[in-house]
């Protein structure tokens, strides 16, 4: 049993605390480990970044265009999600609100960073990665290349839709746009994906 | 003058037949199959055939799997060690001078005994070391929310967890406890393991 030692320590002749198995945190439901992050433990906050990680990197690497970027984007946003849990008050899921914090991450280092080469946007899967030798795939080589010319808004609101399946009400709560606004981005990005990609059908 | 033929969030703009052309898409990604208008009118058909057009490339991008890297997670569970809140501490009974320990350590003793007693989790643990006049200046108030497993015996829940947690910020923290609130605010049930 985990940590049962800790909690055995008795002094002198007081009844001993009582034992049982205690769940792994792992098993612990959302609510009760974003409390326990809230109130500062550490562990329930690792918990739910390593739940949450996948899909916030699957975000990150398609808004950045580049695995590398994706991966500073993650890191400095799930520390911003540490420093800022308390603020979290449940009026979304706890996903959406992760979802808002790599968003603006991302939206923050693109605008500070410079147009990357061209020639690297072909390459966001690592060299001689699994990925990249499968990838003989030249449409989904030529969607990612549009995707990234595309406006950071339009783009973060693309993927939000096309690739992780959710609704335009979260994507709004995301964005802090409204809801006709993040209909309106979307569209505007099929058109133009749908138009550039035309060679590729 | 560059002019932007493209004004950021400006509304979706009808097809040459007066249908939102977003609509439209919108149900050919969900696979709805057109309706008579639809299938007569040329504006609506192109747009269809846009919409499906995209959408195996797309299907095989949303599809790949992309995993981070181990190493992100853990860098930043280190940079979260050195960012604990250092300045929440409890004052501990000691004879060889100040001793203190950090309040959320403290907090996670107290849900690990709860977790421990089967049924129960702790859910929120509030440790409050107000000084009371004339009182034991390391006494503690704590408030704790517990969630319960279906079926668990409610009634007792209370006494149960309170005499816990008297025992453990006694025996284990070395902290006399003076008040416990408990309130039970979720149930969860076997499926939730």
């Amino acid at each position: 049993m985990v940590g049962g030692g800790a909690v055995t320590a008795s002094r002198g002749a007081d009844a001993p605390v009582p034992t049982g198995p205690v769940p792994p945190r792992a098993e612990l439901d959302e609510a009760t480990l974003v409390v326990r992050a809230q109130e500062g433990d550490a562990r329930a906050f690792e918990v739910l970044a390593r739940r949450h990680q996948p899909a916030l990197y699957r975000l990150a690497v398609r808004v950045m265009g580049d695995r590398a970027e994706a991966e500073d984007a993650l890191q400095e946003a799930l520390l911003d999600a540490w420093r800022r849990i308390g603020r979290f008050r449940g009026e979304s899921a706890f996903s959406t609100w992760m979802y808002r914090v790599v968003t603006n991450r991302c939206l923050d280092m693109l605008r500070r960073r410079p147009p990357l080469p061209v020639d690297r946007v072909a390459d966001s899967a690592a060299p001689d990665s699994p990925e990249r030798s499968a990838e003989v795939d030249a449409g989904m080589v030529a969607l990612r290349r549009e995707l990234r010319s595309l406006r950071a808004e339009l783009r973060v609101c693309w993927v939000l839709r096309e690739l992780e399946g959710l609704s335009y009400a979260e994507i709004a709560q995301i964005t802090g746009a409204s809801e006709d606004a993040v209909r309106g981005r979307i569209h505007r990005a099929r058109v133009r994906l749908s138009e550039v990609m035309r060679p590729w059908r | 003058m560059a002019l932007n033929p493209e004004p950021a969030d400006a509304p979706v703009a009808p097809l040459a037949c007066g249908r939102d052309p977003a609509l439209l898409w919108d149900r050919a990604a969900e696979g709805v199959p057109l309706d008579a208008h639809e299938r007569a009118c040329p504006h609506c058909r192109a747009a269809h055939a846009d919409a499906r057009g995209l959408d195996a490339v797309v299907h095989r991008m949303a599809g790949q799997r992309i995993e981070p890297p181990d190493a992100v997670l853990d860098r930043v569970m280190s940079a979260v060690a050195t960012e604990l809140r250092p300045h929440e501490l409890l004052a501990l009974p000691s004879p060889h001078g100040p001793a203190r320990v950090s309040t959320a350590a403290a907090a996670a003793v107290l849900r690990r005994a709860v977790d421990g007693m089967g049924g129960l989790r702790a859910r929120s643990c509030r440790i409050d070391q107000q000084g009371v006049p004339g009182a034991d200046p390391h006494a503690v108030d704590v408030r704790i929310t517990v969630t319960a497993r279906f079926g668990v015996d409610l009634a007792s829940v209370t006494a149960r967890v309170r005499r816990l947690v008297i025992a453990a910020g006694e025996q284990v923290l070395g902290l006399p406890v003076r008040r416990v609130d408990i309130d039970v605010v979720d149930l969860f049930g076997d499926d939730e393991a």
